[in-house]
């Protein structure tokens, strides 16, 4: 069963899409599951500007991917970094056994955008 | 039933509605109470009620009345003809042939007494539709095989195993043969030669009937291990109160599935070849998994591909924006890793096509109108979840 909260970002992704000239772009896969995320995103002002998604994958690791999106969309960087295991965990509400995958998938999001950006900040 | 309730169910191989004359029969069981051991009068009823459920069973199976015996399910029949079966040659084990594509509650206890007892198995390998060869069951049987399990009709494609020859070469062999039939019952006419074999499991709520009851058809009693040891219900092998409320739908069901399968049979077909003929027009480029020849599977069911697109998530579309329920090839499991179907899997379909599969199964409820608004809701749901998937 899925959670409302799945559900509303799994039917309704309001992320979905390319960036144009993108500043950055990043893949988060499970190579047993098959699930395939891509973000691409824009900054400015050390914040996220815009950003998008593209996703092949069940439908809470769609839901995780539209869930990323919202939540560091205009927020800065230092505070996304700031972000606890415990906080990011519990951006996907209740989860399913079978659906707790996409925790690791929502943690690699994470570490990936701030790898990618801090990449480009050295 | 009304036809509003069930619109968009597409899962009949998992269960099926109770029929409105299932369910009248059995709220009038729910008055009657005796118990149908005891020798009173008050307990004629609750004993001429057995009876009855199984002299339907027998006449649906066309076998006799002592041969027929009640179970809680179709996975409790499975397991019993099994071990019950193969009890006497456990201080002997020998050889045991079955399919890569049983039901689970074939598979785990053939591997129980592989593991435990020391038996020796083969699993025959379907070919890419889905079906046993029965070259390959030839090929399989050894001096000291003792027992064989094929099942009639698979559950997740619909194929028809060569299940009259497989019976009839085992029972020359004098081979023990069982056949889990729980998929066939209610669904297409049986072949004559199912009586052959020396045990045949069916389930009650795969053909309209209640969950919690089901049956086992055994040739000859005498040779099979006791289930439940007690009261000696069920001719001393299933010991146990019957499960009158139970048996009066199973009755009803057996009844009407006995007087209207030809009915059923065509109405699955008709379905059958519109849904493949709207799916193959569909322009999602559908791949079919299962027989192409739509006389080696049963009519009701129908298990195909969308490529590019998860089945998992097309199913939870599905249900979410059209209340359709479908069943799927493969799915997310704990941590990291997905459980696919073993049956695509022995199909040796490749990963993508078992992770895009789904499974429709329909019923006697089904309609044409509903068929037709599946297709536009699949359609909408794939363009959907192409589109989350694909730069533009």
């Amino acid at each position: 069963m899925y959670s409302p909260l799945v559900i509303e970002h799994f039917s309704n992704p309001s992320y979905v899409g390319d960036v144009p000239n993108p500043d950055h772009e990043f893949e988060v896969g499970n190579s047993v599951c098959g699930d395939r995320i891509r973000i691409q995103l824009n900054s400015e002002s050390d914040k996220v500007d815009q950003i998008a998604f593209r996703a092949w994958g069940c439908a809470t690791s769609i839901a995780t991917a539209d869930i990323f999106c919202k939540s560091v969309t205009g927020k800065s960087y230092t505070d996304i970094e700031a972000r606890s295991e415990g906080e990011i965990r519990d951006l996907l509400g209740e989860l399913d056994p079978p659906q707790k995958h996409c925790i690791d998938i929502m943690m690699s999001l994470h570490s990936l955008l701030l790898k990618n950006v801090l990449k480009e900040d050295a | 039933m009304s036809e509003t309730t069930l619109s968009g169910y597409f899962d009949y191989n998992a269960t099926t509605p109770l029929s409105n004359s299932v369910k009248s029969e059995m709220l009038k069981a729910l008055d009657i109470y005796g118990n149908a051991s005891s020798p009173y009068s008050r307990a004629q009823e609750s004993k001429a009620l057995v009876d009855s459920a199984r002299e339907n069973m027998a006449q649906l199976m066309g076998a006799e009345t002592s041969q027929m015996f009640f179970t809680s399910c179709g996975s409790e029949a499975n397991n019993w003809a099994i071990k019950g079966s193969l009890a006497r040659h456990a201080k002997n084990p020998g050889h045991i042939i079955t399919t890569a594509i049983e039901h689970p509650s074939v598979l785990e206890p053939i591997a129980y007494m592989e593991q435990v007892h020391g038996f020796s198995v083969t699993r025959l390998v379907p070919d890419v539709e889905g079906r046993v060869r029965e070259e390959d069951f030839l090929s399989a049987l050894r001096p000291n095989t003792q027992f064989v399990s094929v099942m009639y009709a698979n559950n997740e494609t619909g194929a028809l195993q060569p299940i009259g020859p497989i019976l009839e070469e085992a029972r020359r062999r004098a081979i023990t043969s069982h056949t889990d039939a729980v998929q066939a019952l209610g669904k297409c006419t049986l072949d004559d030669r199912i009586l052959a074999a020396d045990y045949v499991s069916f389930s009650a709520h795969k053909f309209y009937g209640p969950k919690g009851i089901g049956g086992l058809y055994v040739r000859r009693p005498g040779e099979l291990a006791q289930l439940i040891h007690g009261g000696g219900q069920e001719m001393g092998l299933r010991a146990g109160t019957e499960n009158l409320v139970g048996m009066a739908g199973l009755a009803r069901a057996s009844e009407d599935c006995t007087q209207l399968l030809p009915e059923w049979e065509s109405h699955y077909r008709r379905l059958r070849h519109r849904i493949t003929r709207k799916l193959q027009d569909s322009g999602l480029g559908i791949e079919f998994n299962g027989p192409q020849d739509p006389s080696k599977c049963v009519g009701n069911t129908i298990n195909f591909s969308v490529p590019g697109v998860r089945g998992e998530a097309l199913a939870a579309l599905l249900d979410h924006k059209h209340q359709t329920q479908v069943s799927i090839g493969s799915a997310c499991s704990n941590n990291k890793s997905s459980k696919s179907s073993h049956v695509l899997v022995a199909m040796g379909l490749g990963d993508e096509r078992i992770q895009s599969a789904i499974r429709m199964s329909f019923g006697r409820y089904t309609t044409e109108d509903e068929l037709d608004r599946f297709v536009n809701n699949l359609h909408a749901c794939a363009e959907q979840l192409l589109g989350i998937s694909t730069p533009s």
